[in-house]
C-alpha cells in the first residue's frame, strides 16, 4: 500500500505541467471555445509530447504506460483546463482496439500514437441514457464485411475524428445478438456527421449510419466496451481532480484578496467553513480518483463496482466544488470572462460523461455486497 | 502507487487476525456486534488480554514496552480488532496520556505510570472540558496552586467519559493568569482516590451515564505529578490532539457497522427498496472514500515522502459517517425503533422484545452518536482548523 509517485511519474507530471504553463494559458482555451471548440490542433501538440501514445504499446509506436501515468497526465490537463479529446483519443480508443485483429491494430495504433489519426468511441444513443447494453444500431454481414445502420449521439470531437468505434447489435441468429464493436472511418459511404459545440468549449457530433461499411473489431464486445468505459471513467476522474485542484486554488486566492467591509472575505466564518467543506470534497475526490485508476486491473465485476463508486464520489464532489467555488467568487464567478466559470462548466460536463452520479449510484446499489471497503 | 498491502503486511494482518480470533472473548464480541451494553468488566477484560500480549499500547515504541509498529501495522491491528467485534479500547490511558508521558514526562513518571497503562490495570480518565470551557478550552479555570511540594486543586471538569471507573485522571489546570490564556495551563496527573475528588454521573439523552462531572475541592496533588514544565500544558495537550488522527476516523468500525446495517435492512425488508438501498450505497461510497483518505495518510506517514494537509479532515468525515450509519439503522427498523426498553440492551435478556431483538438498541445508539460531531473538538472547530490550513490565514 503506497500512494507515492515514482520519480519518473513526477517527471511526466512536470513535463505536462510545463507545457500547460507555456502553451495553454486560459486565453487560448477561451479563444478556442469562442471559435467553436475545435481542438484537433491542441491534440496534435499533446502528441508531440508523446502523450497521444501514452497507453499504446511500444510495438505500435506508443509509450506503453499504465493507469497511474494516465492519471498523472489527466490531472495536469485538468489543471490547465486543456480542451482536447485526450481521454477519448489516447485512453479509451486504444483500450477498445486492444481486442482488434492484428492488422487493424497495426493500421491504426501507430497513427493514433502520433495523433495523425484521432479515433473516438461513438456509443451513446437516444433513449439509452448511460446504459452500455442498450444498443439499437444494427450490424449486418454483407459480402466479406459488415454494414451498420443507426444513429449515435454526443460523439466527442465527432467532426474532428478520423474514425469511430461503434457498438452495434449483430444478428447472428434468433437467440444470439451480441454487442459487436466496429471501426467506421470518416467519409465512409452512408455516414453523416453533424458537429456542434459543447458547453465546455469543445465539440461533439451526431452520427447517422445508413448501411455504412465497417471493420469488425470484435463480435462479443460488451465486456470490452465496459472495460474501455471504465478506463474513460478513471481518466475523467483524474482530470476532474486537476480541474478542482486549480479551481479551489483560484478561489482561495480570491478569498484572500477580495475585500468587503474593509477586510478580506477570507475572514468571514461562513465562507471559511464553506471552503473547508470544498477542501473535504476535493480530497475525497482525489482519494477516489486514485482508487479508480488502481482498480482498473481487477476482475470485471470488482472493477466495475469500484469505478462506479469512484464516479459517484467524483460526481458529488464536482457538483459541490463547482457550485461553491462559483458562489465564493460572487458576481465575477458567473461571468464568461473569468476562468473559474469555465472550470465549473467542465466539471458539469464531466459528470455527464460515462454515466452521471445517479446512474452509477444505481450500479453500486444493484451490486451491493455484504462486505464493504477498499479491499472488499 | 499500489493499493495492495505488501506480503509482509498481509502476513502481519493474518497473524493479528488469528490471535484476535483465539483471544477475543465471544461474549464480548457478541455484545459489540449487536450494540448491547458493555460493562466495565467487559472493557477491562479485553484491555488486560491485550496488555498481557503487550498490545494494549499498540502504538507505543519498543523502548516503552510497545510493539514498535509503523503506521500501517497499527492500522491493520485496529482494523482486525474492529472487524472481529472487539470493543473500542478506552483511549484515555494508552492513546492519550501515555504518549504525553513518553514525550514530556520524567523518567520517574514513565517508570511509575506506563506499566499500569500498558497492562490495563489502571483506568485513566480525561479532565479537559469545563462547564465554561468547551470549544474555547484555553479559557479553563480549574486552579492548581503550588504550596511547597504540593498543588492544591480547586474547580470542576466535565464530560469525563467513563470517569465513574477512573482511578487516575490527567487534567489541564490553570497555574498562571498572566499573558494569553494558553500560557498559564499545566498538565497534572491526579489520583482520583485523593480526598476532595467527587465524581457525579451525567445521564445522556439515551439514558446512559456515560460521562461525568468531576469536582476538585482542595485536592492535594504531589508536585511530582506535574508533567513537563509548569505553564506548558497547552503545548502537551496539542501534541496529544495531533497524535492519533487516523484512529479517530474509525473507518474500520464503520465497515463493520455497514455490514450490520445491511443485515438489519434485509431482516426489516427495506434492502430491496431502491430508495432505501440507494442510501446504503451512498454510505458505502462514503466509507470507501474515507478509507482511501486514511490509507493516503498512512502511506505518507510510512514513506515520509509527501506532506499531506488532510489529516484534519478525517475526524469530520469519520464522525459524520458514524452518525449516518446509526441513523440509517434506526430508519431501517422503522416504527420498531420507537420502543425504549432499556433491559433489551442487555445481553441474554429473556423478556419479550418488541419486534426483532436487533431493533432494541438502534434509536439509543442514534441518539448517543450525536456526540461524535461534538467531542474531540466540535466539527465546526475542526472546520476552522481546516480553513486555516487551506487559506493560510
Amino acid at each position: 500500500m503506497d500512494f507515492d509517485f515514482t520519480d519518473d511519474q513526477e517527471s511526466l507530471r512536470d513535463a505536462v505541467r510545463r507545457w500547460v504553463d507555456k502553451a495553454f494559458p486560459f486565453e487560448r482555451r477561451h479563444g478556442i471555445a469562442k471559435a467553436g471548440g475545435a481542438t484537433r490542433a491542441v491534440y496534435g501538440e499533446l502528441a508531440e509530447l508523446g502523450l497521444a501514445g501514452l497507453a499504446i504499446p511500444e510495438a505500435n509506436g506508443g509509450l506503453g504506460f499504465g493507469p497511474v501515468e494516465a492519471m498523472v497526465v489527466c490531472e495536469e490537463l485538468g489543471r490547465g483546463l486543456v480542451n482536447a479529446p485526450y481521454v477519448h483519443g489516447a485512453l479509451v480508443a486504444p483500450a477498445l482496439l486492444a481486442a482488434a485483429p492484428e492488422a487493424v491494430q497495426a493500421a491504426w495504433l501507430p497513427r493514433m500514437a502520433a495523433a495523425e489519426a484521432l479515433v473516438v468511441l461513438a456509443h451513446q444513443e437516444r433513449g439509452a441514457r448511460y446504459f452500455l447494453h442498450h444498443v439499437a444500431t444494427e450490424a449486418e454481414a454483407r459480402g466479406d464485411g459488415y454494414v451498420l445502420s443507426g444513429a449515435k449521439s454526443i460523439v466527442p470531437a465527432g467532426d474532428e475524428a478520423d474514425a469511430f468505434i461503434v457498438p452495434a447489435r449483430l444478428q447472428l441468429d434468433d437467440s444470439h445478438h451480441p454487442t459487436a464493436l466496429f471501426l467506421v472511418e470518416r467519409g465512409a459511404p452512408g455516414l453523416a456527421v453533424r458537429g456542434y459545440p459543447t458547453q465546455d468549449g469543445a465539440r461533439a457530433a451526431e452520427l447517422t449510419l445508413q448501411a455504412t461499411p465497417a471493420t469488425l473489431i470484435t463480435v462479443d464486445g460488451a465486456g470490452l466496451l465496459e472495460r474501455a468505459v471504465d478506463v474513460g471513467i478513471a481518466g475523467v476522474c483524474a482530470e476532474a481532480v486537476g480541474v478542482m485542484d486549480r479551481l479551489v486554488a483560484m478561489t482561495v486566492e480570491y478569498m484572500n484578496t477580495r475585500k468587503q467591509f474593509g477586510v478580506p472575505i477570507a475572514s468571514f466564518q461562513a465562507l471559511r467553513h464553506r471552503i473547508a467543506d470544498v477542501k473535504m470534497q476535493l480530497e475525497l475526490a482525489r482519494s477516489m480518483s486514485y482508487y479508480a485508476s488502481l482498480k482498473l486491473g481487477e476482475p470485471p465485476e470488482k472493477r466495475r463496482h469500484a469505478l462506479a463508486q469512484a464516479k459517484v464520489q467524483l460526481g458529488q464532489s464536482m457538483r459541490f466544488v463547482g457550485q461553491q467555488c462559483v458562489q465564493l467568487h460572487g458576481g465575477i464567478g458567473v461571468t464568461d470572462e473569468y476562468a473559474g466559470s469555465h472550470y465549473f462548466k467542465r466539471l458539469t460536463v464531466i459528470e455527464m460523461t460515462f454515466g452521471d452520479t445517479l446512474h452509477h449510484l444505481g450500479e453500486v446499489s444493484r451490486h451491493l455486497h455484504d462486505t464493504a471497503g477498499v479491499f472488499a | 502507487m499500489d493499493l495492495q498491502f505488501t506480503p509482509e503486511e498481509q502476513a502481519f494482518r493474518a497473524e493479528i487476525r488469528q490471535w484476535v480470533a483465539e483471544n477475543l472473548p465471544r461474549d464480548i464480541s457478541h455484545k459489540v456486534h449487536n450494540a448491547l451494553r458493555l460493562t466495565r468488566d467487559d472493557l477491562q477484560r479485553w484491555a488486560k488480554i491485550l496488555g498481557k500480549k503487550g498490545w494494549l499500547g499498540w502504538g507505543w515504541p519498543k523502548q516503552f514496552g510497545g510493539p514498535g509498529w509503523n503506521a500501517v501495522q497499527k492500522h491493520l491491528f485496529e482494523e482486525e480488532c474492529a472487524l472481529a467485534g472487539a470493543p473500542r479500547v478506552p483511549p484515555f490511558g494508552p492513546i492519550m496520556v501515555a504518549p504525553v508521558i513518553m514525550a514530556f514526562g520524567s523518567p520517574e513518571q514513565q517508570k511509575r505510570f506506563l506499566p499500569g497503562i500498558a497492562s490495563g490495570e489502571v483506568w485513566w480518565s480525561q479532565g479537559y472540558s469545563e462547564p465554561g470551557s468547551g470549544s474555547d478550552l484555553a479559557s479553563l479555570k480549574c486552579r492548581a496552586e503550588r504550596r511547597g511540594d504540593k498543588y492544591i486543586v480547586n474547580g470542576q471538569k466535565t464530560w469525563t467519559t467513563l470517569g465513574q471507573y477512573g482511578e487516575w485522571i490527567f487534567c489541564l489546570v490553570r497555574t498562571g493568569t498572566e499573558g494569553k490564556p494558553q500560557t498559564g495551563i499545566s498538565f497534572l496527573l491526579i489520583d482520583m482516590k485523593s480526598p476532595g475528588v467527587a465524581v457525579k454521573p451525567i445521564r445522556l439523552l439515551d439514558g446512559e451515564p456515560e460521562v461525568n462531572e468531576v469536582f476538585f475541592d482542595n485536592v492535594e496533588v504531589p508536585a511530582e505529578n506535574l508533567v513537563g514544565e509548569e505553564n506548558k500544558g497547552w503545548t502537551y495537550a496539542k501534541y496529544l490532539l495531533a497524535h492519533e488522527r487516523t484512529n479517530i476516523a474509525d473507518v474500520n468500525r464503520a465497515k463493520r457497522e455497514l455490514e450490520r446495517l445491511k443485515r438489519i435492512a434485509k431482516a426489516e425488508g427495506v434492502y430491496e427498496d431502491a430508495r432505501f438501498r440507494d442510501q446504503i450505497a451512498l454510505l458505502e461510497v462514503d466509507i470507501v472514500a474515507l478509507e482511501m483518505m486514511v490509507l493516503r495518510v498512512l502511506s505518507a506517514e510510512k514513506s515520509g515522502k509527501q506532506s499531506l494537509d488532510i489529516a484534519g479532515l478525517l475526524k469530520i468525515r469519520g464522525s459524520e459517517i458514524q452518525q449516518r450509519y446509526t441513523e440509517l439503522m434506526m430508519l431501517a427498523a422503522g416504527p420498531f425503533a420507537v420502543p425504549f426498553v432499556s433491559e433489551a440492551m442487555e445481553a441474554g435478556w429473556q423478556g419479550d422484545y418488541v419486534g426483532a431483538a436487533h431493533c432494541a438498541p438502534l434509536a439509543s445508539t442514534y441518539f448517543n452518536y450525536r456526540k461524535t460531531t461534538i467531542y474531540g473538538g466540535s466539527n465546526e472547530v475542526q472546520r476552522n482548523i481546516v480553513a486555516q490550513t487551506v487559506l493560510g490565514s
